[in-house]
């Protein structure tokens, strides 16, 4: 009857003590939830390819909740490049109004474009990613993990991703025997017996390397505990939101670091990460989807944001320093690649290669307020 | 700072008093300049570390030997109080990062002026100012620095 769920926390990099805390504080009350295998990882983002942190999420075959201190999209869509993949679960948690957003989004594009998502198969699993900066305490996390936990061990899996509908039987069939060959194996509960044994979607992860740390708990209906210690670099490279790419080529034609590459199926894919310039995020900017995400750039719309949020502290970037930017997001990432060119010894190209062949679809700028005026002031002041 | 010659000059910052030792350059940007050899070692003055506070997290969008113009965005820095991108002082090569501020940033608040420092260049940085200038140009953009803080808090 009850189906385990894994739950990862992705450690931030901040050393933000408020953040560690909120991080400890979630394991600590998860530990005693029946049903739940937690999972501690170094920051999701950073993860070597072929670590120790990358094999345990890899090894983790069914539904699983990852935290992390990442917009949801681009939680999922890292996920998707380290080959963990499943259906979008939904949260309650999110780190804003998605869906409002998806509609204006979409008002001058008639949703008819096939995205790369339609053409590829889904393991039938799912994978719920919640943004840590939501709250900034552990208790509603702790308890929309749980609400997720009940709603995957009452019901089997819903196959719409809005509305659960209840399975067919052919579908209950095909959920049991996948048919896709990228299907991964779920842990199967036989009913009746009295708890599965041992978190067998953990199994890989644990044995898949000799440095996990495993605090096993005396029965088998309460959490374990793996944490994964792996010391990393912090790492700088864009995640292709498939939700939302229509393979349409625009980004390799525009970076010129070698970044992109084609599958087999001539699907686009990030094929050399390492070969991106750090801070550049040029191809999203040309990206005429918005479907490339670089999760730690300071801009929330290219971080994976659906819409912009309000940070609640002071920014101070314009008495450090900050140039004007009254540029489009097409002279931007033209400036941003020619600069990377430079700083690597090539030369600039301007706007003669790649240009995209839409033209920047930005909001109009809202109307001046006080602070704007404020902030001209500033500008003025010569900081 | 006790190996700092002379007595800094202060500037008061509402109640706070900021030190700036007088064995040093300062940019605009607020970081001060101290020249290592062949390349000047930046880090933030007692001005910008009162304004942010404590610093939770430092980034680099560079890596080190780019050659910089001046104002070239170089990082992100975050805090209890602020968050803000970084900027190049002056133009010339990024020749390295204090690499252990990645781990741990909380010498920027303890020991600004030494262990705190943020990253080396190489370049002539000519446009520095003097202690004394430096001095100027605080009480220049103290009025726009108290506008910004109370502007946003009003957001």
């Amino acid at each position: 009857m009850a189906k385990r769920i894994a739950v990862v926390i992705s450690q931030g990099q901040s050393a933000n003590p408020a953040k560690r805390q909120l991080e400890e504080d979630l394991v600590s009350a998860l530990l005693f939830e029946p049903g739940i295998d937690v999972v501690v990882i170094p920051h999701l983002y950073d993860l070597k390819p072929d670590g120790t942190g990358a094999l345990a999420l890899q090894g983790i075959a069914g539904n699983m909740i990852v935290l992390s201190w990442l917009y949801e999209r681009a939680a999922r869509w890292t996920l998707d490049r380290f080959g963990v993949r499943g259906l979008e679960g939904q949260s309650l948690i999110k780190s804003s109004d998605e869906d409002e957003d998806e509609e204006s989004e979409e008002d001058a594009e008639p949703n008819d474009k096939t995205r790369v998502i339609d053409t590829r198969p889904v393991p039938q699993r799912r994978i719920y990613c919640i943004d840590l900066r939501v709250h900034n305490s552990a208790a509603p996390y702790v308890e929309e993990v749980k609400r997720i936990a009940r709603e995957n061990s009452l019901q089997l899996m819903p196959l719409s991703l809005g509305a659960a509908l209840s399975p067919t039987p052919q579908q209950l069939q095909r959920m049991a025997q996948p048919t896709n060959d990228t299907a991964l194996p779920l842990p199967i509960v036989q009913p009746g017996a009295k708890s599965p044994t041992p978190p067998a979607h953990l199994e890989a992860s644990a044995s898949a390397s000799a440095t996990l740390t495993e605090a096993k708990t005396p029965t088998d209906s309460a959490a374990q505990l793996t944490r994964i210690e792996e010391s990393l670099d912090r790492r700088w490279y864009p995640v292709i939101d498939y939700s939302r790419c229509t393979n349409c080529m625009e980004c390799i034609d525009f970076c010129l670091f070698g970044v992109y590459g084609v599958d087999k199926a001539e699907t686009i894919l990030v094929e050399q990460p390492d070969n991106c310039r750090k801070g550049c995020p040029a191809c999203s900017r040309v990206c005429p989807e918005n479907a490339i995400i670089f999760p730690q750039h300071k801009a929330p719309a290219i971080a994976g944001a659906s819409v912009v949020a309000d940070s609640l502290k002071i920014d101070l970037s314009k008495l450090f320093g900050a140039p004007d930017s009254k540029e489009s997001a097409e002279a931007i990432a033209i400036r941003e690649r020619d600069e990377q060119l430079l700083l690597a010894g090539r030369a600039a190209v301007g706007a003669t290669v790649g240009l995209p062949k839409r033209h920047s679809d930005a909001a109009p700028p809202a109307p001046k307020d006080e602070l704007d005026s404020l902030l001209d002031a500033l500008d003025d002041a010569d900081l | 700072m006790s190996d700092s010659p002379g007595e800094p000059l202060t500037f008061a910052m509402g109640n706070f008093i900021a030190e700036f030792p007088t064995d040093r350059l300062y940019a605009k940007n607020h970081m001060w300049a101290q020249r290592h050899g062949e390349v000047l070692r930046f880090g933030f003055t007692a001005y910008a570390v009162r304004l942010l506070q404590d610093v939770y997290f430092l980034d680099w969008t560079v890596d080190a030997g780019a050659e910089l113009p001046e104002r070239a965005e170089i990082g992100q820095i975050e805090s209890k109080k602020a968050e803000s991108s970084l900027y190049a002082p002056i133009a010339g090569r990024l020749a390295r990062f204090n690499a252990e501020l990645l781990a741990d940033p909380s010498a920027i608040n303890v020991d600004k002026y030494n262990g705190g420092w943020l990253f080396e260049m190489a370049g002539d940085g000519q446009q520095l100012l003097t202690p004394e200038q430096y001095l100027e140009h605080l009480a220049a953009v103290w009025e726009v620095t108290q506008r910004t803080i109370k502007g946003q808090m009003n957001e």
